[in-house]
């Protein structure tokens, strides 16, 4: 809720009076005053006893509601009151559709609420008055007051509706150069994005970014409007983009997200621009054109550089390296990678690091270099150790076993296949205290011995997690 | 012979007026069962009231005939509960259209009549009893009889006070009544309270932008034209002629389509109506010709104003099957419209407006 001044409202008489008696207003009486003295007149009978008048028993037999409607036709206002009476007819209408679904429905309604009855009181007439006189400003000023009082979770959808009466009316100032108009544009816009309607909310983020273009305007909290334009437009895009890569439509995805470039370099804001080129890539990627996404993360990377940003030099380089990865071209993919950890490191970002290490394992890994690859896995799976981040800690110790496995794969091999003393010793001792073996040059022979120490090895990484041994199939 | 003789009734029986409750001296030939003191209030109630419902009364005032069975004499009381059920109905619709008309003198026997069923009907402390005051609440006030009005004013808010349920109608009838009382008194505060009640009851039983709530608003804009705010006057104004003119257009619109829909197997046109009883329909005629009056006094700065209660009219008069009046109407428009030099589109309108009843005139109704 906006922390709006209370309203220094002059109330009619009507209202004036139902608000005495509403049950949040004080009711007792201080006791000094209902102390006489003697032959003192007795003030509290005084002016309590007058009797009521028309109006008092109207006021108090009757709802606020009530009371604040015949208010507002009496002194003419028939929009206003038109307005109000949608409004509550609107408030019935969705809890009759939530009563549907629900079994109690927590919104206390708006009848029941006197300070929001009093704020439509007081804005909606003013704003009628200034629509009489054609003040459109005016009309508009008090319409978005309206919205920015109703702006907290329950009341959305007033909010909604004045967003759309001020996007109406700012249709019409044509004074201020437009700078109502945006505006309008730029709460429609916000209003379709909550909705999910992302053409819609595109379309009206564009008028605005258009309106603004060139323009010094500032907004109430001092920041330029056309900066907020390019921000939302740009935000609006992503979101668009994301939702047609998932629905494998690469081309329009693509498309929207060159757009949503062009309008950063126009932005002129390094940020924006090099976000835009990030997605562009990502894009691209998915789509499966590795050229043009090197290209595009290339300057993504440039512009980190030139920003100084390393957190955003470090995602360059991941998505590069996957590129490259897809590409086949392994060489490249390690050697960007190997920038990423050095960078993820420098700047403790242990999420980045445990994906780069994992990447790095894993090309190791498919290339046979089984040493390396163990010793990137057991890098990863140290930091997330600290991280104490359980499904990744499960996933790196999957990724380190499986590297281990490998590594010792060979000698174990040959182990088995020689069967002589020696060899057979290593193997009780290891299988004792699984601790890293001595690669032994003897060569032996037989085939099963393969699989075994895949299962045994599979053994030793879900080890930790307490599993029962299946010692009983081993040799 | 009409005349009777008090002495010469029955004992214990009193012969009473329709009109005035006074001994009567005179019986109606046509039905023998209606009395009257005089000349005067026999000839006013059969102008007003009794040339329609005369033999009606009949079986209603007379004994019940003898039925043989059980089952005949339950049928025989519904029927006689119809009978005064559709009287009562029908004096009050009359009673309605001759307010509207201007005609306060002939609507007080009709309201009359109405009132008296009702209280044979529904007993004397019910809510239905309300609209019956308020009619002759109405007639009085423009009678000029201001205490009358009061007093069948304040009857009709005891009878509302009391009783539990009263429907948001009746509340808004009552304070739309209430209201014109105190605009004939001159109180306009209070008068304006009491039509800001009305319309807001209106609105929770017909909607805001419904035909019956467009009264209150009618009323509510002659009382700020009478203080002189004439803005506030116009757009109240506006807003009735627009609610109007919607009622209308939507009422043609169905009816054009139902009639391309389904021609009748001889290809008659089918007829048109407006939906409306008379006395709504003499309701809208009031308003919309009052405000035509006041739009044409200030005619040469808005004339599409004034174009658009005429095009309403038209359409209105045109729905009544009441071509003359519509053709002036439209003829009205077309002048204005020259007259003002306003553009091609709005005169090719009217033009067509115009050609509508040509057409209507063409092939006219066959029975």
């Amino acid at each position: 809720m906006t922390t709006l001044p209370p309203l220094c409202m002059t109330r009619p008489k009507l209202t004036a009076l139902a608000r005495q008696k509403l049950p949040c207003s004080p009711r007792t009486i201080p006791r000094s005053q209902l102390i006489k003295e003697k032959d003192d007149i007795d003030h509290y009978l005084e002016v309590n006893f007058k009797g009521l008048s028309k109006e008092e028993v109207a006021a108090y037999r009757n709802s606020y509601k009530k009371n604040i409607c015949v208010d507002m036709l009496r002194d003419g206002y028939h929009k206003s009151f038109t307005e109000l009476f949608a409004l509550m007819e609107k408030w019935d209408a969705l809890r009759e559709a939530a009563k549907v679904r629900s079994l109690f429905w927590l919104q206390r309604p708006l009848e029941e609420q006197p300070d929001k009855l009093d704020h439509f009181y007081y804005y909606l007439t003013r704003a009628e008055a200034a629509e009489r006189k054609e003040y459109f400003e005016e009309v508009y000023n008090n319409l978005y007051a309206l919205a920015c009082y109703f702006n907290n979770s329950e009341d959305k959808w007033v909010r909604n509706h004045f967003y759309e009466r001020c996007f109406e009316i700012a249709q019409l100032i044509k004074i201020d150069g437009g700078k109502k108009e945006a505006e309008a544009h730029a709460h429609m816009g916000l209003l379709f994005e909550e909705d999910g309607q992302l053409l819609e909310a595109a379309e009206h983020y564009e008028a605005f970014h258009q309106l603004t273009q060139g323009r010094i305007w500032k907004d109430e909290t001092g920041r330029v409007l056309n900066l907020l334009a390019c921000e939302s437009l740009l935000r609006t895009y992503r979101l668009l983009s994301d939702k047609m890569l998932e629905n494998k439509e690469y081309k329009q995805a693509i498309r929207i997200l060159i757009k949503a470039s062009e309008i950063a370099k126009e932005g002129n804001d390094k940020k924006m621009e090099e976000e835009a080129s990030y997605y562009l890539g990502l894009a691209h990627l998915a789509a499966g054109e590795y050229e043009t996404a090197l290209a595009v993360l290339n300057t993504y990377a440039n512009i980190s550089a030139d920003l100084d940003d390393d957190l955003s030099l470090g995602r360059a380089y991941e998505a590069t390296a996957k590129v490259l990865q897809s590409q086949g071209q392994m060489a490249e993919a390690v050697k960007y990678l190997k920038k990423m950890v050095k960078i993820a490191r420098k700047k403790f970002q242990s999420l980045d690091f445990v994906r780069a290490s994992t990447m790095l394992g894993d090309i190791y890994n498919e290339k046979g270099y089984y040493n390396k690859a163990s010793e990137y896995f057991q890098q990863a799976f140290d930091t997330t150790a600290e991280l104490t981040n359980i499904p990744l800690m499960d996933e790196t110790k999957v990724h380190y076993g499986i590297a281990k496995a490998h590594q010792m794969m060979l000698t174990i091999n040959s182990y088995i296949e020689s069967a002589d003393l020696t060899s057979l010793d290593c193997l009780l001792s290891w299988k004792e205290n699984r601790s890293d073996i001595a690669p032994d040059p003897t060569i032996g022979g037989s085939r099963r011995s393969t699989m075994e120490s895949l299962y045994q090895t599979s053994e030793f990484s879900e080890e930790p997690r307490g599993f029962p041994d299946n010692q009983k199939k081993k040799t | 012979m009409n005349v009777i003789y008090p002495l010469a009734v029955p004992k214990g029986r009193r012969l009473c007026c329709e009109v005035c409750e006074a001994p009567a001296e005179r019986v109606c030939g046509a039905c023998t069962v209606t009395y009257y003191c005089g000349v005067v209030h026999q000839r006013a109630d059969w102008g007003s009231i009794h040339e329609k419902i005369c033999q009606l009364l009949i079986p209603l005032r007379t004994s019940m005939p003898f039925y043989n069975s059980e089952e005949e004499r339950q049928h025989g009381l519904q029927q006689l509960q119809q009978r005064q059920k559709h009287l009562i109905e029908f004096c009050y619709t009359v009673a309605q259209k001759y307010i509207f008309e201007g005609k306060h003198e002939d609507a007080v026997p009709a309201a009359l009549h109405s009132l008296r069923f009702r209280m044979s009907v529904h007993g004397l402390s019910s809510v239905e009893l309300v609209p019956a005051y308020l009619l002759l609440a109405e007639a009085s006030l423009g009678l000029g009889r201001i205490v009358q009005a009061e007093e069948y004013l304040s009857q009709a808010q005891w009878t509302v006070l009391k009783s539990a349920e009263c429907c948001h109608a009746t509340h808004s009838l009552l304070h739309r009544n209430l209201g014109l009382l105190y605009m004939a008194k001159e109180n306009y505060e209070e008068a304006r309270y009491h039509l800001a009640n009305d319309i807001y009851f209106a609105s929770c039983a017909f909607g805001t932008e419904h035909i019956r709530t467009s009264g209150g608003y009618f009323y509510l804009a002659n009382i700020f034209y009478g203080l002189k705010n004439l803005d506030l006057a116009d757009t109240l104004y506006t807003k009735v002629s627009e609610i109007w003119n919607k009622y209308l257009n939507n009422h043609y619109q169905v009816l054009s389509q139902a009639r391309t829909q389904q021609v009748d197997l001889l290809g008659k046109q089918f007829e048109t109506d407006t939906g409306l009883d008379e006395a709504q329909e003499a309701e809208a005629i009031q308003i919309l010709t009052s405000i035509l009056k006041i739009r044409e006094s200030t005619s040469d700065k808005a004339p599409q104003k004034t174009i658009f209660v005429l095009k309403i009219l038209f359409m209105l008069y045109y729905l009544m099957v009441n071509s003359s009046k519509a053709k002036e109407y439209a003829m009205r428009a077309l002048d204005l419209a020259k007259e003002q030099q306003l553009s091609v589109h709005e005169q090719n309108t009217i033009q067509d407006l115009l050609n509508l009843t040509s057409a209507e005139e063409a092939h006219p109704i066959t029975w």
